[in-house]
């Protein structure tokens, strides 16, 4: 196979083209990686880019739980809330409060499940999640979340993008846009979703008002991992190496005729094209994984799920991904939420788990940063009757974690008052856990902006602050 | 003197200006301290409002940073009047207690030592030396809100360059740069580069052939024309204004259901079809519903408005989603003709540009009439709000009007029906509360003197029961007493027993398979007097033979079981009168039972019956409401339908109404969404911090007063009035933004690069007098958009050629100057249009629903409820224009996200231009693209059937409508003859390229399958050069 040879334009070719002349810089993009640093930002928008100052982590790898699970059932111990079960919620409580759902005055729900204090840091979890609690020590939780939407669509695009309406970039866009690809054959930022997607849609990645090549790349489930993937019947791999070399050589021809420094791009990102039609495939093929790893995620080569996408987060980000961003659908429960979540926890429980050791025992995890989040929280009052309880929505006090790229594990920042209701100190908003991931990732979180409509847009918007005691 | 900022109220500002007082006394003291301006003033003004009131943002029209301003103030007052703090609006704003005014703004006060400081300095008479900060004597009107003036063409020194009048400012600009213009392009190039502008796809083989040959010199001015009077054209720039006003055929978030609005989107074709006037374009589109006598098309424009997202997910309140849809028509309004970002000013004051909080709530009340457009309940949100009809097929006209002539006669017949079933009603809730109060009991009756017409043996036994054995005969009457001391009777219950003596136990006597009776007559006599007996209810009776058929008095009918033999029956009946005597009371019963075949009772008790009867089978909820004194309008509806419910007749008729609804819905017309202004105008009210319940200002209907004025009008202030005002001769941005979106879409980038910002921080224009020539060009011309379009089409600077001199690169590598005609890769819809026409696929039709075109399973992923299904397209509706395909925004059609298009969730001006693998993955691979492909083949292997290098040379010009050079040839042909090679060595390879069935592919067709492949996916294929 003469793919490199074609690839690449000779000094000779370079020179020919001199009097036409496009700039040198641009065809020097042609000639290998090395060459990308010189090229100007216009020409190749994923040029991997220095950061603000020293980053902690490298990758993200981001899990949202879509539906929002109960903080009062994973992460939260409230023995009050117990002894309150089937109790009226107190009148100024319930009044305090839209929500989306309960319409009466509900009773008080506490958690059916037993909680316990893990490792040495004392870091409290439920029954439903005995693989992950065993690394207590790793995991910073913020029991202070809060949001300003309680719906999920609204909640989703709020927690994605920093904004509770269409239009803005997501924080794997932001990511991207600001540090660019450290990986020439995939994407820099790949979702994964795990049953249906969330109401917000693919906007969830959207790229909003950035330019379209920050936008998240789904690699599916069904069908081809990536949109397009396979070559048409009867066109086998060798006969695609023979098709994109005749295109390039006509472009390149078309190159030198009218000097357009795209065509060289474009030239570029059919070779990328071609490689991926080998790097996803070896990416999403998991039969090379030890008995071992796949014991430890629960996983077995070809069948999908989010297990198998917390093994691919893994790969993924052993390939140099930048984001990481998995969805794993069906944690709305209005109703049932003993037995729901607890079906739940148990097909999530043990891969997250997995993940966080495999990042470890690799010596990823100090450079990737792991999030486990939502769109919001649920309610400490029940929804419906007490015999088939469930939980509504609640945005005003949740929880989410961390782990790995310098977070100072069994942390627990903020706390909720006896119900689980209220925020009682140090409250995290959206826009403080946004500037606490760009600032891991060595970004200042103000100085990440993009002009549009005569403004500079950020991922926090006009707030937000690293929250301190989350950083080791 | 300390003063703790947080208690810097009126008290503390009193406390101040108390101090102040004892400053000024005469005396030594006063005069040290005397307040340097430059050392104690100035600082404070540069360190804490010179961000916001300086060079670069003067909000409120006001800079702290020159003298003059300062001291003449912003908009709302004098800033500084010597030796008169109080009537200085800077020291008032600093001591303010009111959010909002007090000063700064978004930061803490300032200490009291601060604000003491300005207060002594402009009680000492604000001496402000000359030489500190700018001497700017007002605030700069920045370019854009300065009307614009047609310009005079400026001087050049290539005075036979130009073509029209924009070339005079293009060569002023590349002369000053000491440029040179580029040649113009080839004959073939600039075809097909204006059907690519013009109608979004390239010309034939045969079209360019023709015109190529064409030397008339006014050759081109026709094919100009020719391609603005097409009716693709209004396809090809619908896209962009789809674009700006969010057009997509779902509802995006969470129950992303389908919307009709596809006649809006043929109306925009329709509109730029016939070069509508952008003034009246606007008009329509913002006030249609509101112009005098509205025809149907002008109703269907105001669609722009309703185009906006709404979340219709459980929970939502519906107030924050209407609120959300006014403030997107506002920003979008405010983006689209006026260039401007009013979307800061939601929540505060515009930072950069002169629109004030009040200013954008003032522009929002215009919208703000509109009706809620969700219903439902909590939990059940629905999309709706006003609709109009759009045109039926004339037979539908006819069938849908018989449909309303019979769904009127079903609602009169159904109508009558309630009135008759209605005077029941009263009495109906009294039975009900009666049955309460006065509960039924039963007591069994002592038989006596049982007698048989026919001989048969009658015996009482111990339960009261009276046993008919022996003589069987085929016919009979008994006659028996009954006896009780009740002395309020009003029911009867009539018992048919079984037995062991009876034939197959019972209740008749007819045979032991089949022992039915039937009692055609059952009467009551006490004393002379017959009692009334109603309202019979048995526990079965056989079909045509109803329990109260033995007592209507007519023994042609009766009473029967069949086939529920061997068990025991009952019949209660309801006395007309109830039976009241203070002594015992002994009844005669009669059985007539003439129906013969010994179809007799065999067992026979009766029971009186006290207190009412119970209203069996209602529901305990109906009993309550029943039972209450007083019930609200809901009450009262639940009760009344429950009554209904159980009204057989009623409810046949209902059904016979719905089954005609139903009819009617299935042929209802196609609607489209419009804008309705409610009867009772909404009040506004300004919303602090942006927040949908923290209500500030009421508000009344008003534009930014930096703008242009708008007239009074006797008609009141409505979204009419705001459309005119947008597209009036004085307003300095409408034109401008324009003509620069058109621009940009010729030419890659706006006058003003920033199309979307014309503010302050938007950019510059390259050539701003170039601008306002073009906007005051279209403003004369009728605001004709084809007229603006064909003079840039006929410039020398368009005819230019685009290829890149190294100068240019490095002189100008964004190509501002325009030196040279830029390349643009198509949008994603001109992609799909272009290959389609490339490969003979395309389908010109035009307008209606929208079309599905072939995509990978599992795109659409149903979120929430029932979402729609991806029905594909068969035959020609698979080949139409990109513009029909479907758009629903959760999960656009991904061969269309790939090349940049949005997801039409909000108003985007201009969409990114991004070069990636997945786009290439999607020419190479996506199946849609791979029809074309071998559709493509196909057309050129039958060409020049055995001449390959003159079916390359068709196939390379069918695809870039020019001829290729030899070495282009040369390369496909080289690829074409290792692929003929390798086929025929590989036949399997073959039978799958072309497909199993076509046994008759020779290598050859497969080879043309790779060319098509590699001709579809060039760089220059997918370029506008």
């Amino acid at each position: 196979m003469d793919s490199n040879l074609n690839l690449e334009l000779t000094r000779r070719e370079l020179f020919r083209t001199g009097g036409m002349g496009l700039g040198a810089s641009a065809l020097m993009s042609l000639l290998g990686r090395d060459a990308f640093a010189a090229e100007p930002a216009f020409l190749n928008p994923l040029r991997a880019r220095r950061s603000d100052y020293p980053a902690r982590a490298k990758s993200v790898i981001y899990i949202h739980m879509i539906g929002a699970p109960s903080q009062l059932d994973l992460y939260v111990d409230k023995p009050r809330l117990r002894e309150m079960t089937g109790e009226l919620c107190p009148e100024d409580l319930f009044n305090s409060q839209q929500f989306a759902f309960i319409r009466s005055r509900p009773k008080m729900y506490g958690s059916p499940f037993t909680f316990r204090q893990y490792g040495e840091s004392g870091q409290t979890f439920s029954e439903l999640l005995p693989e992950i609690s065993s690394l207590a020590d790793d995991i910073a939780v913020i029991e202070s979340m809060h949001g300003e939407q309680i719906n999920h669509s609204p909640a989703q695009l709020f927690m994605q993008t920093g904004f509770g309406r269409f239009g803005r970039p997501c924080m794997g866009s932001w990511v991207s846009y600001g540090l660019g690809s450290e990986n020439d054959n995939l994407p820099s930022f790949v979702v994964m979703v795990t049953g249906n997607v969330g109401g917000a849609g693919n906007s969830m990645w959207g790229s909003g008002f950035l330019p379209s090549i920050y936008q998240g790349v789904e690699f599916r489930a069904v069908g081809d991992p990536v949109l397009f993937l396979s070559n048409p019947k009867g066109i086998k791999a060798g006969d695609r190496r023979r098709i994109v070399n005749t295109i390039n050589q006509l472009n390149r021809e078309q190159l030198v005729d009218v000097g357009d420094p795209e065509i060289a791009t474009r030239i570029g990102q059919y070779e990328m094209a071609f490689k991926m039609q080998t790097s996803v495939p070896d990416l999403m093929d998991t039969s090379g994984e030890t008995e071992a790893t796949h014991a430890m995620y629960g996983t077995s080569p070809g069948k999908a799920g989010f297990a198998n996408n917390c093994l691919l987060a893994r790969r993924l980000v052993e390939r140099g991904v930048r984001f990481v961003q998995l969805f794993d659908q069906g944690w709305d429960h209005h109703s049932g939420i003993a037995k729901s979540i607890r079906n739940k926890a148990k097909t999530s429980d043990k891969p997250i788990a997995a993940l966080l050791k495999d990042l470890k025992q690799r010596g990823l995890l100090d450079e990737t940063l792991v999030i486990c989040g939502s769109e919001f929280g649920r309610t400490p009052m029940v929804q419906g009757d007490l015999k088939n309880a469930g939980r509504d929505h609640h945005k005003d006090c949740f929880s989410i974690w961390m782990a790995g790229g310098g977070i100072r594990g069994g942390v627990r920042v903020g706390e909720s008052d006896d119900l689980g209701f209220s925020i009682t100190k140090d409250p995290v908003s959206v826009h403080d856990f946004h500037a606490t991931v760009l600032h891991l990732l060595g970004m200042d979180h103000t100085a990440l902006t993009y002009k549009y409509q005569g403004r500079q847009f950020r991922l926090t918007d006009i707030a937000g602050n690293p929250v301190q005691p989350l950083l080791a | 003197m300390v003063v703790n900022g947080h208690f810097m109220n009126r008290t503390g500002r009193l406390f101040l200006l108390l101090l102040g007082v004892l400053w000024i006394t005469p005396g030594s003291a006063a005069q040290e301290q005397d307040v340097d301006f430059e050392k104690d003033v100035w600082p404070v003004f540069q360190s804490q409002c010179i961000s916001c009131h300086g060079p670069d943002a003067h909000e409120g029209q006001l800079r702290l940073d020159a003298r003059a301003i300062a001291f003449k103030g912003g908009t709302t007052g004098s800033g500084i009047v010597s030796k008169k703090p109080d009537a200085s609006e800077i020291y008032l704003r600093l001591v303010s207690d009111q959010p909002g005014k007090r000063m700064p703004a978004e930061s803490d006060p300032l200490s009291p030592e601060q604000i003491e400081l300005v207060r002594r300095w402009i009680e000492q008479g604000a001496n402000w030396p000359d030489g500190i900060g700018s001497d700017a004597v007002e605030v700069e009107r920045h370019w854009s809100y300065v009307p614009p003036i047609r310009p005079m063409l400026p001087e050049v020194q290539h005075t036979q360059w130009p073509q029209n009048s924009l070339d005079y400012f293009i060569l002023r600009k590349l002369e000053e740069h000491d440029l040179r213009s580029s040649a113009p392009a080839g004959k073939e190039r600039l075809i097909r580069r204006l059907y690519l502008d013009l109608l979004g796809y390239p010309p034939t083989v045969e079209q360019v052939a023709a015109l190529v040959k064409d030397d008339a010199p006014d050759a081109y001015d026709k094919l100009v024309d020719d391609l603005l009077a097409s009716p693709q054209y209004g396809i090809r720039w619908a896209r962009p204004w789809l674009d700006l006003a969010r057009y997509a055929d779902s509802n995006g978030y969470q129950a992303d259901q389908y919307r009709n609005v596809w006649p809006y989107r043929d109306w925009v074709i329709n509109a730029l079809n016939r070069d509508m006037p952008f003034d009246q374009f606007t008009i329509e589109q913002i006030a249609g519903d509101l112009l005098d006598n509205p025809t149907r098309e002008q109703q269907i424009a105001t669609g722009f408005h309703r185009l906006t997202t709404l979340n219709v997910e459980g929970g939502t309140d519906p107030e924050l989603s209407r609120l959300n849809q006014v403030f997107d028509r506002v920003n979008t309004t405010a983006t689209v003709w006026l260039g401007t970002t009013m979307e800061c000013s939601q929540c505060h004051n515009h930072k950069y540009d002169p629109f004030s909080q009040k200013e954008y709530y003032e522009l929002l009340a215009y919208f703000n009439n509109t009706p809620l457009e969700v219903n439902g309940a909590s939990s059940a949100f629905n999309f709706y709000g006003p609709t109009i009809d759009v045109e039926r097929s004339f037979a539908d006209q006819r069938k849908w009007a018989g449909l309303n002539e019979q769904r009127a006669e079903k609602q009169t017949a159904l109508d009558a029906i309630q009135a008759k079933i209605d005077e029941g009603y009263g009495a109906w809730v009294k039975s009900i509360v009666e049955s309460q109060v006065d509960a039924t009991q039963w007591f069994v009756m002592d038989a006596a003197n049982p007698l048989s017409a026919k001989g048969a043996t009658l015996r009482i036994l111990e339960d009261q029961s009276v046993l008919s054995t022996g003589e069987n005969p085929d016919k009979d009457v008994y006659q028996i007493e009954f006896r009780t001391d009740q002395q309020r009777i009003t029911g009867i219950k009539l018992e048919a027993l079984t037995h062991p003596d009876l034939p197959g136990t019972g209740p008749g006597r007819y045979t032991a398979e089949r022992p039915n009776f039937v009692l055609q007559e059952f009467t009551l006599h006490h004393g002379e007097r017959q009692l009334e007996l109603t309202d019979g209810i048995a526990d079965y009776s056989q079909p045509n033979f109803d329990v109260n058929k033995a007592v209507d008095g007519d023994e042609g009918t009766a009473w029967a079981i069949a086939s529920e033999f061997f068990k025991p029956h009952q019949a209660e009946f309801l006395l007309a009168q109830p039976l009241e005597s203070e002594e015992p009371v002994t009844l005669k019963a009669t059985f007539v039972m003439n129906y013969g075949g010994s179809r007799v009772l065999g067992r026979i008790r009766l029971s009186a019956m006290t207190g009412s009867r119970p209203t069996s089978k209602v529901p305990q909820r109906m009993v309550k409401l029943a039972s209450k004194q007083e019930r609200n309008e809901k009450e009262e509806k639940e009760l009344h339908d429950f009554y209904l419910s159980r009204q057989p007749e009623y409810q046949k008729a209902k059904k016979t109404l719905a089954a005609v609804e139903k009819d009617l819905t299935a042929l209802r017309a196609p609607t489209a969404l419009v804008m309705q202004e409610m009867e009772q105008p909404r009040k506004t009210h300004m919303l602090i911090r942006g927040e949908y319940k923290n209500h500030g200002e009421l508000v009344s209907p008003g534009i930014p007063s930096i703008l242009h004025s708008l007239p009074a009008d006797e008609r009141g202030a409505n979204r009419l009035n705001l459309a005119e005002w947008l597209v009036s001769r004085e307003n300095p941005l409408v034109a401008r933004v324009t003509v620069n979106r058109w621009w940009a879409e010729f030419f890659g980038r706006g006058i003003v690069a920033t199309e979307e910002d014309f503010g302050s921080q938007g950019e510059w224009p390259t050539h701003p007098q170039l601008l306002d020539w073009l906007a005051v060009e279209l403003m004369e011309n009728d605001w004709s958009m084809k007229h603006i379009h064909r003079l840039i089409v006929t410039s020398a600077t368009y005819r230019q050629d685009s290829s890149i001199r190294e100068q240019l690169l490095e002189v100008d590598p964004t190509n501002k100057l325009l030196a040279r005609m830029p390349r643009l890769r198509m949008s994603a819809e001109g992609i799909r249009d272009t290959l389609l026409q490339i490969s003979g696929l395309l389908e010109l039709q035009m307008g209606g629903e929208p079309v599905y075109p072939p995509q990978p399973a599992g795109i659409w992923r149903h979120v929430g409820r029932n979402a729609p299904k991806y029905k594909t397209s068969t035959e020609t509706n698979r080949y139409r224009r990109g513009i029909y395909v479907i758009w629903r925004r959760s999960a656009p059609y991904p061969s269309f996200t790939v090349f940049d298009a949005p997801d039409r969730t909000s108003c985007v001006v201009n969409r990114s231009r991004t070069n990636t693998p997945l786009q290439a993955l999607t020419l190479l691979n996506d199946p849609m693209y791979w029809e074309m492909t071998k559709a493509l083949a196909r057309h050129v292997e039958k060409s020049h059937p055995g001449d390959l290098r003159q079916q390359i040379v068709y196939a390379f010009t069918r695809t870039v409508s020019r001829h290729p050079s030899e070495r282009e040839i040369d390369i496909l042909a080289e690829l074409y003859e290792e692929t003929v090679e390798r086929l025929i060595e590989r036949p399997a390879d073959l039978a799958e390229l072309v497909g199993h069935e076509d046994k008759s592919a020779s290598a050859e067709s497969g080879a043309w399958y790779y060319l098509s492949n590699v001709l579809l996916n060039l760089d220059e294929t997918i370029t506008r050069n």
